[in-house]
């Protein structure tokens, strides 16, 4: 009984190892995702952390020396006075008024104007980052004109407003952890794909399905055999995908980002086992879906419609859409207790052993329908 | 032994088996004969319990393919139309792989495998990848996969087709020799000259039922005509379907 599985589960394995398209699918995934994850995150952390210099217009510098100083140390710089050549000076004008020495010197209001494009989605942030310094640049004056007139600057600060940012490193990093775990997540769904299509479809349009069911097994040793394969092929894809992070995502300069995204092994081995229900599921259901197409070709089509599904409940949940609902789902259940784990946060136990069920209870259905299927005249020989 | 006793079976619109009886018996070549479509691949499945009857039995050896599916399989051999090569297995990883599924344990379905091998003189690609292969390789191969296990029933289904000379004649020998050792044996077939040389008993089958039954001679001597092709044309009444 179990010796017919585990001869069955050796040949597709055997088989599938041979099958370029089998493995290539897997590690093509496998490799390729966490590389393109690690330039995507090494282009984001390089746009948030070393904000370009702002170019600008200032007219009249040298009216207002003090203040042209001020910004440049932020950062902001006159691009009119630069010599650099092929510098890029963005449309925004800041005009010194002619009076500006004589106001200042007077104790008075100096004035300053600002002139561009608010509609320019482009210029938004530059002209919010060019205001705020100036605020800066005043309360700092004032601060000073009050303290040369001996009074507490403290005085027009009625409200003192203290930001803790409760993120820890981890929980800021979890957000972009969060995709990297549905890629991971998918990883289960795609490797497994091409076996699974090549032992159920595939069986059928080489004909050896019919010779297979003459020999004196029963449709749930097949059945078994072939989800068993086909899982032992999702979990070797998720297991080589993460390796594959834990050595690309040392390479991600995580430390300008001010968090940390690890891929520890504990990690690695929460991700195994909270993936292989998920794996199971997956097994089972392309099989479903591909045993009922006749050819390659047409359960490749089908494939690619259903795994859809999965693929939108794991974003979702990464998303934060509906995580109420999303919790006890497969697949976007699995996604958020990942998630909280990443961050730090305690696993939500309860809602992760709902959708693992739940998942299995798929995984279980499937079969059901599968091992039914295969004693249909209809699947088998397409009458 | 296979024993068919009353089998009706209707595919969609087709009666593809129309009350079938017949017996096949131990150390026996049994040919079943028939134009195309006449129900000889549809009644093989139903031997195999691939397809359900509606109404009446196969047994194999006494023992009921629909009530005992798994025994009753143990005691076949199935030479399939078409092959169902794994085209990225060699023709050893093959057959031991099916061995192994007919019961063998892996020592002995490793040792079954080396004598087929011999046997069949398949030495030369037992250990290249099928893919590739030329019909007559390929033969041999399902062939090797189907008396491996050394079961008591064979069933060929149209198994000369597409084979050269050579190949015919090795599958020929094979067969007379199986036979000799007792086996019993079933094959389907629509080429006349290979009934006439192989068979030692004929069952015409002609719209799912059988019209006739008997060693080639006796069927010549009922229609009263000299060739066994012309006795079956009389027979089914029609030369539709027939290869000489």
């Amino acid at each position: 009984m179990i010796n017919r599985i585990l001869t069955m589960v050796r040949k597709e394995l055997i088989d599938a190892a041979r099958d370029k398209r089998s493995v290539m699918a897997g590690l093509y995934y496998a490799i390729g995702t966490p590389l393109m994850m690690c330039g995507m995150f090494m282009m984001l952390i390089s746009q948030l952390t070393s904000p370009d210099d702002l170019n600008i217009h200032i007219q009249n510098p040298d009216k207002a020396p003090d203040l042209v100083k001020f910004l440049a140390s932020s950062g902001i710089n006159n691009g009119a006075s630069s010599e650099t050549p092929g510098l890029k000076v963005k449309e925004i004008y800041l005009t010194i008024a002619d009076d500006y020495p004589e106001q200042m010197a007077k104790g008075l209001r100096a004035e300053v104007t600002l002139v561009a494009d608010n509609s320019n989605e482009k210029l938004q942030k530059s002209i919010s980052r060019l205001k705020k310094q100036l605020q800066a640049y005043a309360s700092e004056m004032g601060s000073l004109r009050l303290i040369a007139r001996g009074i507490d600057p403290r005085v027009v600060q009625p409200l003192k407003v203290v930001v803790e940012d409760q993120a820890t490193a981890d929980s800021k990093g979890g957000i972009i952890l969060g995709f990297a775990i549905f890629t991971m997540i998918y990883a289960v769904f795609i490797s497994g794909m091409n076996l699974a299509i090549d032992t159920s479809a595939g069986e059928r349009e080489r004909n050896s399905l019919a010779l297979l069911l003459s020999h004196p097994i029963s449709t749930w040793q097949l059945v078994m055999s072939k989800i068993i394969s086909v899982t032992i092929f999702a979990m070797l894809g998720l297991a080589l995908i993460l390796i594959v992070s834990k050595i690309a995502y040392a390479f991600v300069p995580w430390q300008e980002l001010g968090f940390a995204v690890n891929i520890n092994p504990s990690f690695m081995l929460v991700m195994l086992a909270v993936g292989f229900p998920v794996a199971i599921m997956a097994a089972a259901t392309q099989l479903f879906v591909s045993f009922m197409a006749k050819s390659f070709k047409e359960a490749q089509s089908y494939l690619t419609i259903v795994l859809l599904l999965p693929a939108a409940l794991a974003l979702a949940a990464s998303y934060d859409i509906a995580p109420d609902t999303l919790q006890w789902l497969p697949v976007s259940g699995q996604q958020q207790a990942l998630m909280a784990y990443v961050k730090g946060r305690e696993i939500p136990l309860v809602q992760l052993a709902v959708s693992s069920l739940a998942t299995l209870g798929i995984a279980l259905a499937l079969t059901f329908g599968l091992e039914r299927s295969l004693k249909s005249e209809k699947i088998v020989f397409g009458l | 032994m296979i024993k068919v006793s009353n089998l009706s079976k209707k595919i969609g619109d087709v009666q593809a088996l129309d009350d079938l009886s017949f017996t096949a018996e131990d150390g026996k070549i049994t040919g079943l004969l028939g134009p195309n479509g006449a129900g000889k691949t549809t009644c093989l499945r139903t031997v195999f319990g691939l397809l359900k009857a509606d109404t009446g039995k196969a047994e194999i050896n006494g023992i009921d393919v629909a009530k005992s599916p798994i025994q009753a399989k143990q005691e076949l051999g199935l030479f399939p139309d078409p092959f169902g090569l794994y085209e990225r297995l060699t023709p050893r990883e093959y057959i031991s792989f099916f061995a192994e599924l007919s019961g063998l344990n892996r020592q002995q379905a490793k040792e079954a495998t080396s004598q087929v091998i011999h046997k069949l003189h398949l030495a030369d690609i037992a250990d290249r990848r099928c893919k590739g292969f030329s019909q007559g390789q390929r033969m041999k191969t399902a062939l090797a996969q189907a008396i491996v296990h050394e079961p008591g029933n064979i069933i060929l289904d149209e198994p000369t087709r597409g084979l050269d000379v050579m190949s015919t004649r090795v599958l020929r020998d094979l067969l007379q020799d199986l036979k000799t050792q007792g086996h019993c044996i079933l094959f389907s077939s629509h080429v006349m000259q290979e009934v006439a040389a192989l068979c030692d008993q004929v069952i015409v089958m002609a719209n799912g039922k059988v019209v006739a039954k008997g060693s080639p001679d006796e069927l010549c001597q009922q229609t009263g005509k000299a060739s066994l092709e012309d006795a079956f044309i009389q027979l089914i009444g029609t030369d539709e379907g027939i290869a000489a």
